[in-house]
């Protein structure tokens, strides 16, 4: 290495093992700090969700005397934790299938032909990832009671459907326009008709995409509030959401059934989130989100 | 790709189901909002026009002007607070410390929970009799500055829009996956001009990481103006109306039968998200 150049190197810090070793102890509190603020609190929810009342009370961050499951039962019996849990799963599966199903299909066409105004008519849908969906309550609530709907689980499943739309639309759409057009062109030759291109080829190369899609509107499905309150007022269509919502309510004294009730409703996101990490963090990554 | 008679009728039938829940769901809606907002109208009888009269209503409402100023909060603190925290966090992982994956995936996942579930824990940290903040200051001796956070006049708007600021998983992703696509040689050069980590950060990865930084910003000041679960359940836009939000007066609007009024409000919540839009590609542009 030419001595110029060897000396400007050093000649910004007096001693760079000092202040590497400096630099990487403030990188490791700032790492510690942020996980640290992401499972402290949940790890409390969870051992105070198994401690009684008083304990809780008495002496907020001590470990439970004796596991108390018995909150856990409370919570099923007190609130109708099960129905709700069903209705979410209902809601938020069929939602998902009827969403990634659509918009597959959408995509296919959208990604292999061409015909007027698909580039603006593609624009103007994928703009619809950014419009806030919330301020369309009146307009959805009124769509929703004139097809005779309201307070069905119906409501939510077309509703989820139609709003995460744009997104999955966008999401798989990326997916097929890495599939080789080729394979598509030897299936022509070999007589393969429209919809067997479709499923035969499309459906099973794009999978990783529709899997992507798929995850995305699970967890919107199963976490949406607004509009699983606004469509809905009875509990037996009422979803996991509305319903912790208004424990609170019900347990007005009995915090620690309460909270085992949020950590029931909270399992479905992290047995969804350990299966298919891989395909939210890729869906990130890949752009997919990217407006 | 080449079209037959019949691939003809099954493009059109695989549009068709997507393009009816896109009218149903946005073009519909849209309109919808903006016709209703020269109305009044309870949502029972018909509507009746009344020109601007919806509009001069809230431009006037103390409450509204409350809940724009709000989520102009909610809105500085996602671009300007969490996503800055959120490019740092990146940037640390992008070193490839030992363990960075296990802290990628960990600093994601409050993102897969319900902001309800959420808001109810962060109730729990706020409470003022068992509750986390109350309890950790007592262990360190400054009982003085006990509070019922999420009650008192003061502390409750930064009590709601600040704990979710912290949580910098969703975009700290996006940004990393930019970094890691940076070559190496750049660095390297950079090394050997005598540049310190630190001013390679500046002068390297950041520029060029404009694009997924305008992503993020966009999506958290998005979500800013949106945001609506984290009030609803923690205050109800209480105390004294001090963590009113837009979404919350529209939906309060709805239960008083006023559809008009709200759908006025729904209509001023996206124009200013047309302005974040706009603004910040300006902004990022401007740069250039």
């Amino acid at each position: 290495m030419p001595k110029l150049l060897f000396e400007k190197r050093f000649s910004n810090s007096l001693e760079p093992g000092r202040s590497k070793f400096f630099g990487s102890i403030i990188m490791w509190v700032v790492l510690a700090f942020f996980l640290f603020y992401t499972v402290a609190p949940m790890v409390w929810l969870l051992i105070s969700s198994l401690k009684t009342n008083a304990e809780l009370i008495a002496s907020p961050f001590s470990l439970p005397e004796k596991m108390q499951f018995t909150n856990y039962t409370n919570a099923f019996q007190v609130s109708g934790l099960n129905r709700l849990f069903l209705n979410s799963m209902v809601v938020s599966l069929s939602a998902t299938i009827l969403n990634v199903l659509i918009a597959a299909m959408a995509a296919y066409v959208i990604a292999r032909f061409n015909f007027k105004f698909k580039e603006v008519i593609f624009t103007i849908i994928i703009a619809g990832i950014m419009v806030p969906i919330s301020s369309l309550m009146v307009p959805i609530f009124t769509l929703i009671k004139t097809l005779g709907v309201y307070n069905t689980r119906l409501a939510l499943i077309l509703t989820y459907t139609g709003v995460s739309l744009p997104l999955s639309l966008f999401i798989i759409r990326g997916f097929i326009n890495n599939i080789p057009v080729e394979l598509e062109e030897a299936a022509i030759i070999d007589g393969c008709g429209f919809y067997s291109r479709f499923f035969k080829i499309i459906f099973p190369l794009a999978k990783p995409g529709l899997i992507t899609a798929a995850t995305f509107q699970f967890l919107y499905s199963w976490n949406e509030f607004v509009y699983a309150m606004l469509l809905t007022s009875s509990n037996s269509v009422r979803t996991m959401q509305v319903g912790i919502r208004f424990f609170s309510n019900q347990f007005t004294t009995d915090y620690t059934s309460m909270y085992a009730a949020i950590v029931i409703s909270i399992i479905p996101s992290i047995i969804g989130y350990i299966l298919f990490q891989e395909q939210i963090i890729s869906g990130l990554t890949s752009g997919a989100i990217k407006g | 790709m080449k079209k037959t008679i019949s691939s003809k009728i099954g493009m059109v039938l695989f549009l068709l189901p997507a393009g009816l829940f896109f009218i149903s769901f946005f073009v519909y809606p849209l309109v919808f909002i903006i016709i209703t907002s020269f109305t009044s109208w309870d949502g029972l009888s018909q509507p009746v026009f009344n020109s601007w009269n919806n509009y001069r209503f809230v431009l006037s409402d103390p409450t509204f002007k409350l809940s724009i100023q709000n989520n102009i909060g909610w809105i500085l603190a996602g671009g300007f607070l969490q996503v800055p925290l959120a490019v740092l966090v990146a940037i640390l992982l992008a070193r490839k410390p030992k363990g960075w994956k296990f802290l990628r995936t960990v600093y994601y996942f409050p993102n897969v929970i319900s902001i309800v579930a959420m808001s109810m824990l962060w109730m729990a940290v706020f409470n003022s009799e068992y509750g986390i903040l109350n309890g950790l200051l007592k262990a360190v001796g400054l009982e003085g500055l006990q509070q019922n956070w999420l009650g008192n006049y003061f502390t409750a708007y930064p009590a709601v829009v600040l704990f979710g600021v912290f949580y910098i998983g969703y975009f700290m992703i996006i940004i990393l996956a930019e970094i890691s696509s940076i070559p190496e040689t750049y660095y390297e050069a950079a090394s050997i001009d005598g540049a310190s980590r630190l001013q390679q950060e500046l002068h390297i990865t950041l520029p060029l990481i404009r694009g997924s930084t305008l992503t993020c910003m966009t999506i958290a000041m998005v979500y800013g103006l949106r945001q609506f679960e984290q009030t609803y359940v923690m205050t109800n836009g209480g105390p004294a109306n001090r963590t009113m939000v837009l979404v919350l007066y529209l939906f309060k609007k709805i239960n008083d039968f006023q559809y008009g009024v709200a759908n006025t409000s729904a209509v001023f919540l996206l124009m200013i998200g047309v302005i974040i839009i706009v603004g910040l590609r300006r902004l990022f542009r401007a740069k250039d």
